[in-house]
């Protein structure tokens, strides 16, 4: 009885050692990365860092004075709608497709394309944009982005779809509707905590892809992301600058993730729809 | 309303033949059950009918209108599915118009024919409710409401009852079978249950492995099966089986000798046949008066039902079971001897089943 209580004990200790180890490795650079955009130029590099320090928005100030920030946030936007839209509007209806027919191939084509490195598509794409002068468009840059959200509003909503009865189906066939009124009246409101889930989960990775907006983009098109980098100059790189815009990225991802975590949660583990 | 006409209808999936070649005729206004265990194909061939499953082969007729590439959605047939399968994001109401709306209904006369259907199922106080906010029966009802406010050609019914439970399933059954002849339109029940078949049906299909047994009547399906099957299908508890052969002018049980009191008729039939399976069902053993007029039995379990008591027994080296008054008391144990009833008693071919006549 009391080796059973203290093995109990054990395992509740190391439950706990564990999910403190994981807090601090997930984090520590998200706070030293958001202490730091309100530490004074000079404290962001200190060695050793310093931990008491009067904060200012400093950082912030010169963000917005030195660089384009709004606009690239404004770019970053469109990209990150147009793609998620994108992958909305081609998504939905693909996925009721997969699940209807059950036939899996085109499901498993796109999760083949989302799995394959950036890298892959990129070298194509540069040479079939700008032989189309596209190079530095939006469209280009939303139509390569659909490639990260339209695998992700599929495979989130795929188990949402096989998880409503096929007789809510077959009951609307009999009751008159053309797939596509299934589509729209039936399936649609059923899986709608889906679809938020994929379009928030579509957004947070459209907004934290770096690799496309690199190349494909132009000055007036840059994604906050893309331009972040340029931040880090040789030798003269404003870390507060760059600290501050690193915690501004991050912001609409984690605000999102934040408001709808219990949706998060339910809408990628259960997919189910109950009578 | 209208009739329902299967020509040599066949269904496969892939090389699994579920249905071959199959012909039934169902006539308007009719009330006709699919019966048979699980797996006969009596759900696919429902599925069939309603355009949910593709025909392999042959033609199914809906009216006077061939229907084999006509979608679910333009064959105007109304279907009540096992699990009810209503949508469960609209309300009670948005359920049962939604087919009639699909159909461009003016409101006024989705909103009369609604309240209609709800006012002959007693569900008008949940129109606003979801499904998930209904019992198990209420859902049961708006499912059929849906289907009732269409009024469609034709009624399918896919094992409405079985989620049920069992003082519920006798309430609906009958609510079912009123409500049949308050619509008189054509109407399929698929059921594994034969006291539903029975109490439901103007004519029962009783099906194994996808073909029909036989079509008829309740009454002539029970009294006059047409094999084997449908003999120890229909009927509860089932029909005893006892291999029987003619000798020495006498019906004799072939396994232990014991010698089987055939009336005239049935001994005429047997003699002819050399052997045979006698059929017996439990209601029709009556006790013999003369104890070598019967079979004697040891009473192995007496199962007290109130209205009838039943005893199982063992003879000719199976087990059987005998439905006898109550008043008798019967214990574990007693002897009796057991008659059947003249003229209740079946033959079947040793062979095939085929009940001889």
């Amino acid at each position: 009885m009391n080796d059973a209580a203290n093995t109990d004990r054990w395992i509740r200790w190391l439950n706990t050692m564990q999910l403190v180890l994981a807090g601090v490795l997930i984090m520590a650079p998200t706070v030293w990365m958001v202490l730091s955009s309100f530490k004074p130029s000079f404290e962001v590099t200190a060695y050793p860092p310093t931990l008491s320090f009067s904060p200012t928005l400093e950082n912030y100030v010169e963000l917005t004075r030195t660089t384009p920030f709004l606009s690239y946030a404004l770019n970053s936007l469109i990209v990150t709608v147009g793609s998620t839209t994108l992958g909305l509007v081609f998504g939905i209806p693909a996925a009721f497709a997969v699940s209807w027919t059950r036939i899996t191939w085109p499901a498993i084509l796109t999760l083949a394309a989302r799995m394959a490195p950036g890298t892959l598509f990129l070298l194509p794409w540069y040479v079939m944009f700008r032989q189309i002068g596209m190079i530095g468009s939006y469209t280009a840059l939303i139509l390569s982005h659909a490639v990260i959200t339209l695998p992700i509003v599929i495979w989130v909503l795929l188990p949402s779809f096989d998880g409503i009865p096929r007789s809510v189906f077959e009951a609307a066939q009999v009751d008159g509707c053309s797939v596509t009124r299934i589509l729209w009246r039936i399936a649609l409101p059923l899986v709608a905590s889906g679809v938020a889930v994929s379009a928030i989960l579509a957004f947070v990775f459209s907004w934290n892809y770096f690799l496309f907006a690199l190349v494909l983009s132009n000055g007036d098109t840059k994604t906050l992301i893309a331009a972040a980098f340029n931040f880090i100059g040789e030798g003269s790189t404003q870390w507060g600058a760059l600290m501050a815009a690193a915690t501004l990225i991050a912001l609409p991802p984690l605000v999102l993730a934040a408001l709808v975590q219990r949706w998060l949660v339910s809408g990628l583990t259960l997919g189910a729809v109950k009578g | 309303m209208a009739s329902i006409s299967i020509r040599n209808l066949t269904k496969r999936y892939g090389n699994f033949t579920v249905i071959p070649d199959l012909n039934l005729e169902i006539a308007d206004h009719e009330f006709v059950v699919f019966v048979g265990p699980s797996g006969c194909g009596k759900s696919t061939l429902l599925r069939v009918i309603a355009g949910l499953e593709p025909i392999s082969s042959g033609d199914l007729y809906i009216g006077d209108k061939r229907v084999n590439g006509v979608q679910a959605a333009q064959r105007d047939i109304a279907m009540v599915f096992q699990d009810y399968a209503l949508y469960p994001h609209m309300r009670v109401y948005d359920n049962m118009s939604f087919a009639l709306e699909l159909r461009g209904t003016p409101k006024a006369e989705i909103d009369a024919r609604v309240k209609r259907a709800a006012a002959l199922l007693h569900i008008e106080p949940y129109l606003d409710r979801k499904p998930k906010e209904l019992s198990g029966g209420q859902r049961q009802r708006v499912a059929m409401g849906r289907a009732i406010v269409r009024n469609p050609k034709a009624f399918l019914f896919d094992e409405p009852l079985s989620n049920l439970d069992a003082k519920l399933r006798g309430q609906v059954r009958a609510e079912i079978k009123a409500l049949s002849q308050e619509l008189k339109t054509t109407m399929v029940f698929v059921t594994h249950d034969q006291i539903e078949a029975m109490t439901m049906a103007d004519r029962i299909v009783v099906l194994q492995s996808g073909t029909i047994q036989q079509y008829d009547t309740p009454e002539t399906v029970y009294e006059r099966p047409a094999n084997q099957f449908v003999a120890g299908f229909i009927g509860s508890p089932a029909m005893n089986f006892f291999p029987v052969e003619w000798r020495q002018e006498r019906a004799i049980l072939s396994q232990g000798g014991t010698v089987v009191p055939l009336d005239g008729e049935t001994a005429g039939r047997l003699s002819k046949a050399g052997n045979a399976v006698v059929g017996i069902r439990p209601e029709h053993f009556a006790i013999a008066t003369d104890a070598a007029d019967g079979i004697a039995i040891n009473v192995k379990l007496v199962e007290p039902l109130g209205s009838d008591t039943l005893i199982h027994f063992d003879v000719a080296g199976g087990s059987a079971i005998a439905r006898v008054d109550p008043a008798l008391r019967p214990k574990v144990g007693d002897r009796l001897s057991l008659r059947p009833q003249p003229g209740k008693t079946h033959l079947f071919a040793a062979s095939n089943g085929q009940v001889l006549r």
